[in-house]
């Protein structure tokens, strides 16, 4: 599967320009982890290098300074509750598009409107939703922000669920359908068995989304003690932007969860974060 | 005849929900806000109708043509840099056996890293005090001397390069899976011919990647309208609006001097771009269809 | 299977009871939401010496501090935007109050200042710059004035002395930068308004108090000479690197930074509010000593020194509260002990907390540092006799208060003239006038 196969003569110059690039990205990174576990002072003398004296109890004076226990447990309530809420529901309507095959004209018609809403800047209806929140007593809470992630994140997953529900064989719904089942059956003991893997890819790019998202969780979430991970490390290093230590230590375990779920599901991520778009 | 129409009732059903969502966050606020914008709200108290006077005031707002230009910069800007470095990465890395899946994690990886992580990572290295300069001056250059964020003629470049430093994998990924479907025959023509490596890539990768590459540069024109968390965390827009862009004068205008009639025009000028450029591209690929 | 359902089952359940309002108080709750000075140790004084001591002194209220990071008015604003936010509203002065009036958040505090007798306790200029259409509506919480800081052991060294005017300003600060420091500390990274704090300096002592004020009622144009020439001026200060050498670092520098500047010799002096009394804490351990002074007035159209009336902090109650008489009784508590709030500003170093209450010379405990009380009591007998200025962030309405210091960038910039940036102000002053959003100014 060598796509060029000349390029194989001259491994030494391609190796330097992918090792360059790919330290463009590492060494960054690894600044940040090393800031991470010095000892306070150690910035000043030796900002950029290994540190000399490893300290780990970095981590735990940004856990406690930044009530991170709490912080954590509202990231995941409002990672899970949008998985909650947008997964089978996206599940549902991707099973309407591509088994329930009710038409082109309809599954066009969803598509198009939902592309439309992928295309419109968010900053154009945040306000009016802003306000439409506050008469709803939706501000500041989890599920005002859950039912807002859900429907941000809704057109990705109806697409890449979509993507892989036409590829299932119809015999195996005609069968079913023959047999007397009706189409919530369908749904639930055929489509969704037979499809985990692409539930389980949208649900981690869903859940990398929620958890990393800045804007929304920022306009509609006020107390800091239902604000999720973001919004904090963003005013914790306001707080202590003179202690990199600290921030750099809050920062790598916002990051930590994400890049575990990353090494574990590297395939998944990537597939779909690349084709959810490119589906869309 | 009723079973059809039934089945469609049932294709309702199972859309619903989700599209009930969609409609009361994303639809309907986005019509309210093409309404608002012909208002001088304020986000409280009477709304009243002024016509077109949001418009006339913002085509004479200077911050306004200053952002709407930087949005242009910032477009082109990541029409070229990180499309060139993603192709040249993607092109070698298809034709590296070892390691490839080591590079592709490593040029993905500061994708899913959340925007305030990247750019408290670039803040850092920006920085006069601890950043790139020290490193610099250790070997006697004198770089970096004033961080890149604070100063006028970098700074939109810097918050550029950061956002860039995140996503260009993202890229490699894209044009590595169209570059693996290009036909192998092709190079073995090509190398018969004895084409050099550019001209491979000319007239050999680049044709069949195409489409992909289109669909690049069109989901680049379309995020590069409402670019907001690296100018909003890393210079909010300053020194001097030098790194201004829309989505951030259109947060300042709304959420800080509550002129939310006005914001919303600048966010309804936005959509008509994005539902234009959309238009185009769908036109382009309907015309090359029928080719 | 049954895992995975314990596990949502038991995630619901935690959604509930986080979802739910907390229930079983019988304390009346009242929130305070309050910017966050933890390097100064103000978040700590606030909880002890205002929420525990309010807290213990009677059994009905329970207070509560919010700390919102460094800057309050952002967080306030958009909460207010979602009919929200917490019972006592603070703001960092007039300007950002008056927008919160206009928006209608605020209720009226006429009734409680009557039945308190709060108007005979503080000083008139400062409460009526709370009356808005006629009702009391933001109380008065700090007031500050600009002042120099200057390293007075740095100053008899070199034999240098204040300059009394424009020409001994320039000359002062070449001779200070020939030594190869900064004529003055400062920095706005953090806090990006300290534009207004030297635009206010220059129109105050440059195009004088007098004209500030009949622009500030509209007997005169911003854009007219006077004003156009002090901001000329600052620009060329600006750009000659008076505030900490360049622009750039200008910009770079934030408050541990400049505090840092003065008091270790980077810089000779500081053109800074009275908060700034705090920041001279740092010369304890330095070995120099310090003194203030009035600024220099730099033209012959300022008149006398005078010191600039500002409020730098109010605290107002939210139209949106349940228990505005309990707020109040929270900010009655505050001031009615006169002695009390002097110890706590005193802990503040006066820079912060010092409520324009009617104080005697009697009042102040002769612990106090003598240069403190000199500034406090001259502060009193300057502006008694007339000489006083005003600062932006008091006496502007609120997008020209934004404006003066968002877009003095462009002028430094160089992207627009002064004349160009004066006519934006003048424009937005207008809209503000014709709007009735104007801030009460007292007659000169």
């Amino acid at each position: 599967m060598i796509a060029n196969p000349r390029l194989r003569k001259l491994p030494i110059a391609n190796h330097v320009i992918l090792t360059i690039l790919a330290l463009s990205i590492v060494l960054p990174i690894a600044i940040l982890f090393f800031n991470s576990i010095k000892p306070r002072a150690e910035i000043g003398l030796n900002p950029l290098g290994f540190p000399n004296e490893i300290r780990f109890e970095n981590y735990y004076d940004a856990f406690v300074k930044a009530n991170y226990a709490d912080v954590f447990l509202n990231s995941f309530i409002l990672v899970a509750g949008t998985l909650l809420v947008c997964i089978p529901l996206s599940g549902l309507a991707a099973f309407s598009l591509a088994i329930l095959k009710s038409g082109k004209k309809l599954t066009a018609t969803v598509g198009l409107y939902l592309l439309v809403g992928l295309s419109i800047p968010a900053q154009l209806y945040i306000l009016p939703l802003f306000i439409l929140w506050k008469f709803l007593h939706l501000n500041n809470s989890f599920i005002g922000l859950i039912i807002i992630y859900s429907a941000l994140n809704a057109p990705f997953a109806v697409f890449l669920i979509r993507s892989y529900m036409v590829q299932l064989p119809a015999e195996l719904f005609e069968a079913a359908r023959v047999e007397g089942a009706n189409n919530f059956q369908l749904f639930l003991k055929i489509a969704v068995p037979l499809s985990w893997p692409v539930f389980l890819t949208s649900s981690l790019v869903v859940g990398l989304a929620v958890w990393n998202e800045f804007l929304f969780a920022v306009t509609f979430i006020y107390d800091d003690s239902i604000k999720p991970i973001s919004t904090i490390l963003f005013s914790f290093s306001d707080r202590y932007k003179n202690d990199y230590t600290l921030v750099s230590a809050s920062a790598v375990m916002m990051a930590l969860p994400m890049v575990i779920l990353f090494i574990l599901f590297q395939r998944n991520f990537i597939v779909g974060l690349t084709s959810g778009s490119m589906k869309s | 005849m009723k079973n059809i129409y039934s089945e469609k009732l049932v294709s309702w059903y199972f859309l619903s929900p989700i599209l009930f969502i969609h409609f009361f966050v994303i639809a309907l606020p986005s019509i309210l806000s093409l309404a608002l914008c012909f208002t001088d709200w304020n986000g409280f108290g009477k709304i009243q109708f002024i016509g077109f006077q949001n418009f006339t005031e913002l085509f004479d707002d200077r911050v306004f043509k200053i952002a709407v230009w930087h949005n242009f910069i910032w477009t082109i800007f990541f029409l070229t840099v990180p499309i060139a470095i993603a192709l040249l990465g993607a092109f070698i890395l298809t034709g590296v056996k070892r390691f490839q899946l080591v590079y592709r994690f490593i040029f993905f990886f500061p994708y899913i890293l959340a925007s305030v992580v990247n750019c408290l990572i670039w803040k850092y290295l920006f920085h006069p005090k601890h950043g790139l300069h020290t490193f610099f001056e250790d070997l006697g250059i004198n770089f970096f001397q004033n961080s890149l964020l604070t100063q006028k003629e970098t700074s939109l470049l810097a918050v550029g390069f950061v956002d860039a430093w995140h996503f260009w994998g993202f890229l490699v990924v894209i044009y590595i899976t169209a570059m693996y479907q290009v036909d192998d025959t092709l190079y073995e023509a090509a190398e018969i011919e004895g084409a050099s490596k550019w001209q491979k890539f000319r007239y050999v990768t680049f044709p069949s990647i195409r489409p992909m590459f289109v669909f690049s540069i069109l989901i680049i024109m379309i995020w590069s309208v409402p670019a907001f968390d690296y100018v909003y965390i890393l210079t909010g827009g300053g020194p001097a609006y030098s790194s201004e862009v829309l989505a951030n004068y259109l947060h300042f205008q709304a959420f800080r001097n509550m002129n939310v009639g006005y914001a919303s025009a600048i966010g309804a000028l936005m959509f008509i771009y994005v539902f234009i450029i959309t238009g185009i591209f769908g036109l382009l690929r309907r015309l090359e269809w029928e080719f | 299977m049954l895992k995975n359902n314990i596990k949502i089952l038991s995630l619901l359940i935690g959604l509930t009871t986080l979802l739910m309002p907390a229930i079983g108080h019988t304390k009346t709750v009242i929130t305070w939401w309050n910017y966050s000075n933890e390097g100064s140790g103000l978040n700590n004084a606030l909880k002890e010496e205002i929420e525990d001591r309010f807290n213990a002194s009677q059994s009905e209220i329970e207070l509560q501090i919010i700390f919102k990071g460094e800057d309050v008015n952002g967080p306030t604003r958009t909460a207010l935007l979602a009919g929200a936010g917490p019972d006592i509203i603070t703001s960092s002065g007039s300007t950002y109050v008056r927008a919160y009036y206009d928006g209608g958040f605020l209720k009226s505090l006429e009734p409680y200042a009557q039945k308190y007798g709060w108007k005979e306790k503080i000083l008139p200029w400062a409460y009526n710059l709370g009356v808005f259409d006629g009702e009391f509506y933001s109380f008065p919480q700090n007031y500050e004035s600009m002042i120099y800081f200057y390293n007075k052991t740095l100053f008899e060294e070199n034999g240098w002395k204040l300059p009394t005017n424009l020409t001994e300003y320039e000359n002062l600060a070449a001779e200070i930068k020939s030594k190869n420091m900064h004529p003055f500390a400062y920095g706005s990274s953090g806090w990006q308004p300290t534009h207004e704090h030297l635009a206010g300096n220059y129109f105050n002592t440059f195009a004088g108090p007098d004209n500030v004020y009949k622009a500030l009622v509209g007997e005169k144009k911003w854009t007219d000479t006077e004003f156009v020439e002090a901001l000329e001026l600052l620009k060329k200060h600006m750009m000659d690197g008076y505030w900490s050498g360049s622009l750039e670092n200008y910009y770079a520098n934030d408050w541990d930074g400049f505090s840092a500047q003065i008091t270790n010799r980077e810089a000779a002096m500081m053109q800074i509010g009275t908060w700034g009394f705090e920041i001279m804490e740092g010369f304890k351990g330095s070995g120099d000593d310090w003194d203030w002074a009035p600024l220099t007035i730099l033209s012959e159209d300022a008149g006398e020194p005078n010191y600039q009336l500002s409020i730098g902090g109010t605290m107002s109650i939210n139209a949106a509260s349940k228990n505005p008489d309990a707020a109040a009784e929270v900010l009655n508590w505050i001031i009615s002990d006169k002695n009390r709030v002097l110890d706590f500003t005193a802990k503040r170093n006066y820079g912060e907390w010092l409520l324009p209450l009617k104080y005697e010379e009697s009042d102040f405990s002769p612990s106090v540092d003598q240069r403190i009380r000199d500034y406090l009591v001259d502060f009193a007998k300057a502006t008694g006799n007339g000489n006083y200025g005003y600062t932006t962030w008091t006496f502007y309405p609120a997008n020209a208060g934004t404006h003066i210091w968002k877009d003095m960038e462009s002028v430094w910039a160089g992207d627009i003239s002064v004349v160009e940036f004066l006519a934006e102000q003048q424009k937005l002053w207008d809209k503000a006038r014709d709007a009735n959003e104007l801030i009460p100014v007292g007659k000169r």
